[in-house]
C-alpha cells in the first residue's frame, strides 16, 4: 500500500493584464483583458484544465496611482469588478475556487456575507473571500471625506466585520450584533452553502494582519522574496494557530509566485528581459520612488546610482537593504527600478519547467510553503506555458494533482467544513 | 410597446422548491426567445427569513449575461445596502460583461429592515432616505460618465494604454457623500447602464424625470395611468429633455388571469410605453409565465418597433451608442 504524498496548492492570480507593469505592452498580451469577459473566462478554464485549486481576484475600490500620466501607461486603471466577473465566471466552469477581494473599510457584512453566499451558490460551493483593510488613500477619497482609518482602527473594523459575516454564514439564527462598527439583526436571507461558508483568504503581513489570519483565515497568501523570509512567515503563522485552537493544517498559506518558463534557462532569460526593456523610465521611478518612500527620485540621472537620501521615518528595514544592495552591486536608478517593476515584492523564478519545480519544491517540502499563488508576468502566454510546462512537471513529480478530487474549494485545499 | 417581466427572486418564503440558478436562466432564455425586452430582478434583502432563492440579484445578473444575448439585465440594489462607488462599480461591470445590456433599478422606498442590517439601529427617515437616494443616484450616473468613450488607446507601441486628458474626476462633495472618482471599470457599451427607477412619490416625480431612463409606475386605472403619464411627459420636457427619452412603463400583476385586452386598452390609449409584469413569487410562475402567458402575448403580435441595436439602450429607443 503507497502512502500519498502530501500535495501542493495552486492558485491562478488574475490581475488586469499580468502581473509585469509592462505586461499589456507584451506584443501578445491581450490588451482588451480590462474590457473582455470571454478573455477571463478562457483564462479561468485554462486553469481548470490544469487542475488548479482557485483563481484569485486582488481588488481596489479605485485608481492604483494617483500620478494620471503614469497611470495611462500602465494597464491597471480599468477592468472589471472582481465579483461580478466571478459570477459570471463560476456559470461558465465547474470545479475551480473562484476568490474574490473585498474591504472591509468600504462594505457592510449583511451585504457582503450575501453577495458571496450568492456567489458560493452560483459555483456550487466554490468561492472565497479575501479580507482586506484598504491601505490606499486612493480608495478612501471614493468613501467619503474622513480620510484613511489609522491602521489599528482598520483592523478593529475587520476583526468584528469577520467576526459578523462567519456569523450570518453559519446559520439561521437571527444575530442581533451590535457591535462598535456594525449592527445586523437578522439572520442572513440565504441558505446556506455547499461548503459550509465560502473560505476566508487573507494576507496582511503586519501583526495585526498575522493575528487576523491566525483566527480566521482559511487560506493566507504571502509575500517572500527568500526561503528563508518565507520559512520565517509560514512557522510565524502556524505557530500563533494554536492560541485560537486551531491546528497547523487548517490554514493553508500560499506565498506568491511569478514564474517566467521557457523549455531551455536561456530562452527564459530572453524572455523576461524582454519585457523588462518594456518597463517606461518614468514608470519604473515611479514605483520605486512610492516603494521606496523618496518622492523626488525623478530629480536624479536615470543611469547614476542611488542619490544618497538621510533616512526616513517611514522606512522599512527591507527597503534599506535594497538601498545598501544596489549601492555594493553598482546598480543605477533604472536597473533598481526595473527590478522592483518586474516583480512587485514576490518572489520570481526564471528558468525551465524542472528549475521551477524545484524551487517550488524545496519551498514546499523545507515547510516555507502549502502551495502557492501564481502569478504570470502577463497572459494569456505566462499562464499557457505554466499550465503545459509547469504543472506535467509538478504532475510526474508527484506534487500536484492529476485530476480534481472534491467538488468545492474546501475539498481542493482539504479545509474542515465550519461547524 | 415595451414589455418586461420582473420577479422578486427571494421572495417565496417557505417555498419547497428552490429555483436554481439553471431553472432562472431557461426561464430567462425563453423570455429572450419571446423578444420581451428585459428582465427585472429584486432581491429583497434583510427581510428576516430564510428566502426560497439563493441568489443575490446582482451577482445572479452577471451569471445569465454569459448565458443570453439579446434581452436587457435589469437588478434592484439598494441605496442603503451599498455605498455609490461599490455599486456604479458592479452595474458598469456587468454592463460590460453583458455587452451593454444592464440596468439598475433604484427604488425611493426603503426596504423592511434594511436599516436594521446596515448599522443604522436607529433607522433613517423616509424624507432623508430620499434625499440620500437622490444624491446616490447622481453619483452613479456621475461616476458611469467618468471615462470618455474614446479613453481607450491601447497603443502598445507608443506606451499609451489610455488618453489621461479622457479620465475626468467626479469630485462630489454633498449633504450624504463626498466621492473623487473616477470609476475604474471602462465606459459602458450602451453609453451608461439603464438606470430604472420605481417607488415613486409624489416629490420624486420631477427628480425622475431629470434622471431616469425608464420609470415604473404601479397598475392603477386607465384614466389615472393616462394622466401619470402625461404628467411624467411634460415634466421631462420641462427638464429640458425630450420626452421620449424616458419609458414609463406601468407594473401588471401577471397571474394566470393576465388581461392581454387590458394592456392592449392601456397601450392603445397611449398611457404608457409599456408594461412590466410582475411574477407572482413562486418557482412554478416562471415557468407558468413562460410556457402559457408569452404565447399568448406572442400570438397577438403586440407591436413593438423593430430595433437594430444590440444594447438595451437600443432595444428601449433610449439612443445612447450601439457599439460592440
Amino acid at each position: 500500500m503507497t502512502v500519498r504524498k502530501r500535495q501542493m496548492k495552486l492558485g491562478l492570480f488574475l490581475w488586469a493584464t499580468g502581473h509585469h507593469i509592462a505586461a499589456w505592452r507584451h506584443p501578445k498580451a491581450h490588451v482588451t483583458a480590462g474590457i473582455d469577459i470571454d478573455h477571463y473566462i478562457r483564462l479561468a478554464r485554462t486553469a481548470e484544465a490544469a487542475k488548479l485549486d482557485m483563481i484569485f481576484c486582488e481588488d481596489a475600490a479605485g485608481l492604483r496611482e494617483a500620478n494620471v500620466g503614469i497611470a495611462s501607461q500602465t494597464s491597471r486603471s480599468i477592468g472589471f469588478e472582481p465579483i461580478s466577473l466571478l459570477a459570471a465566471i463560476a456559470v461558465q466552469t465547474e470545479r475551480i475556487g473562484l476568490v474574490s477581494t473585498a474591504s472591509t473599510s468600504y462594505n457592510e457584512p449583511y451585504g457582503l456575507a450575501r453577495t458571496f453566499a450568492s456567489l458560493d451558490h452560483l459555483s456550487g460551493g466554490r468561492a472565497g473571500w479575501n479580507l482586506v483593510t484598504s491601505a490606499n488613500h486612493i480608495e478612501a477619497a471614493n468613501f467619503g471625506s474622513t480620510g484613511l482609518r489609522p491602521h489599528a482602527d482598520r483592523y478593529e473594523r475587520a476583526r468584528e466585520f469577520a467576526a459578523v459575516v462567519a456569523g450570518l454564514w453559519r446559520g439561521a439564527e437571527a444575530l442581533n450584533h451590535e457591535g462598535q462598527s456594525f449592527s445586523v439583526k437578522d439572520a442572513l436571507d440565504l441558505p446556506r452553502s455547499q461548503q459550509g461558508a465560502p473560505v476566508m483568504v487573507q494576507a496582511g503581513a503586519s501583526e495585526d494582519g498575522q493575528d487576523l489570519a491566525a483566527r480566521t483565515a482559511d487560506v493566507v497568501f504571502s509575500a517572500a522574496q527568500t526561503f528563508e523570509e518565507a520559512k520565517a512567515l509560514y512557522d510565524g503563522l502556524k505557530g500563533r494557530l494554536a492560541a485560537y485552537g486551531r491546528e497547523p493544517d487548517d490554514v493553508k498559506i500560499m506565498p506568491g509566485v511569478a514564474p517566467v518558463v521557457a523549455e531551455t534557462e536561456a530562452e527564459a532569460r530572453e524572455k523576461y528581459e524582454a519585457l523588462q526593456e518594456l518597463i517606461p523610465d518614468d514608470v519604473g521611478v515611479a514605483l520605486l520612488s512610492s516603494y521606496l518612500s523618496i518622492s523626488d527620485l525623478w530629480r536624479y540621472p536615470i543611469d547614476g546610482p542611488l542619490p544618497e537620501l538621510p533616512p526616513s521615518e517611514g522606512m522599512k528595514s527591507r527597503q534599506a537593504l535594497v538601498i545598501e544592495q544596489s549601492r555594493r552591486d553598482n546598480l543605477s536608478i533604472r536597473d533598481l527600478a526595473r527590478h522592483f517593476a518586474g516583480a512587485r515584492g514576490h518572489w520570481r523564478v526564471v528558468g525551465t519547467p524542472a528549475q521551477i519545480a524545484d524551487e517550488l519544491q524545496a519551498r514546499f517540502e523545507g515547510g516555507a510553503a502549502d502551495g502557492f499563488n501564481v502569478m504570470p508576468s502577463w497572459f494569456p502566454g505566462e499562464l499557457d506555458a505554466f499550465a503545459t510546462l509547469v504543472v506535467p512537471e509538478l504532475q510526474r513529480r508527484g506534487l500536484f494533482r492529476r485530476e480534481y478530487e472534491g467538488r468545492t474549494l474546501r475539498e481542493h485545499l482539504g479545509l474542515k467544513r465550519p461547524v | 410597446m415595451h414589455i418586461a417581466v420582473s420577479f422578486n427572486i427571494a421572495s417565496a418564503a417557505g417555498q419547497a422548491a428552490e429555483p436554481d440558478f439553471s431553472r432562472i436562466a431557461g426561464f430567462v432564455r425563453k423570455a429572450e426567445a419571446a423578444g420581451l425586452d428585459m428582465v427585472v430582478i429584486s432581491d429583497s434583502a434583510a427581510g428576516g427569513q430564510q428566502a426560497s432563492s439563493p441568489f443575490e440579484a446582482t451577482t445572479l445578473l452577471a451569471a445569465l449575461a454569459t448565458v443570453t444575448e439579446r434581452i436587457g439585465l435589469v437588478a434592484g440594489a439598494s441605496t442603503l445596502a451599498h455605498q455609490p462607488y461599490n455599486l456604479a462599480r458592479r452595474f458598469a461591470s456587468l454592463d460590460i460583461i453583458s455587452h451593454g445590456r444592464v440596468g439598475w433599478n433604484a427604488t425611493m422606498v426603503q426596504g423592511p429592515r434594511e436599516a436594521a442590517n446596515f448599522s443604522r439601529p436607529e433607522g433613517i427617515s423616509d424624507d432623508d432616505f430620499r434625499r440620500r437616494a437622490e444624491e446616490f443616484i447622481g453619483i452613479v450616473q456621475g461616476l458611469w460618465k467618468g471615462w470618455d468613450t474614446d479613453a481607450l488607446l491601447f497603443d502598445k507601441v507608443g506606451g499609451r494604454f489610455h488618453d489621461p486628458e479622457k479620465m475626468h474626476l467626479l469630485d462630489h462633495k454633498g449633504e450624504f457623500f463626498s466621492v473623487r472618482g473616477p470609476l475604474n471599470v471602462a465606459r459602458s457599451p450602451q453609453d451608461t447602464p439603464v438606470l430604472v427607477v420605481s417607488g415613486l412619490a409624489e416629490t420624486d416625480l420631477d427628480f425622475a424625470a431629470r434622471m431616469a431612463d425608464v420609470i415604473l409606475i404601479e397598475e392603477q386605472s386607465l384614466e389615472s395611468a393616462k394622466a401619470a403619464y402625461d404628467d411624467l411627459r411634460r415634466r421631462t420636457l420641462a427638464a429640458g429633455r425630450n420626452p421620449d427619452a424616458v419609458k414609463v412603463l406601468i407594473s401588471a400583476a401577471a397571474g394566470p388571469e393576465l388581461a392581454v385586452d387590458r394592456l392592449e386598452a392601456w397601450f392603445g390609449a397611449k398611457g404608457c410605453d409599456g408594461f412590466s409584469m410582475v411574477l407572482p413569487p413562486l418557482p412554478s410562475a416562471l415557468d407558468d409565465f413562460a410556457d402559457r402567458l408569452l404565447p399568448e402575448l406572442h400570438r397577438r403580435g403586440l407591436p413593438r418597433p423593430d430595433y437594430t441595436g444590440t444594447t438595451l439602450r437600443a432595444r428601449l429607443g433610449l439612443g445612447g451608442g450601439n457599439r460592440p
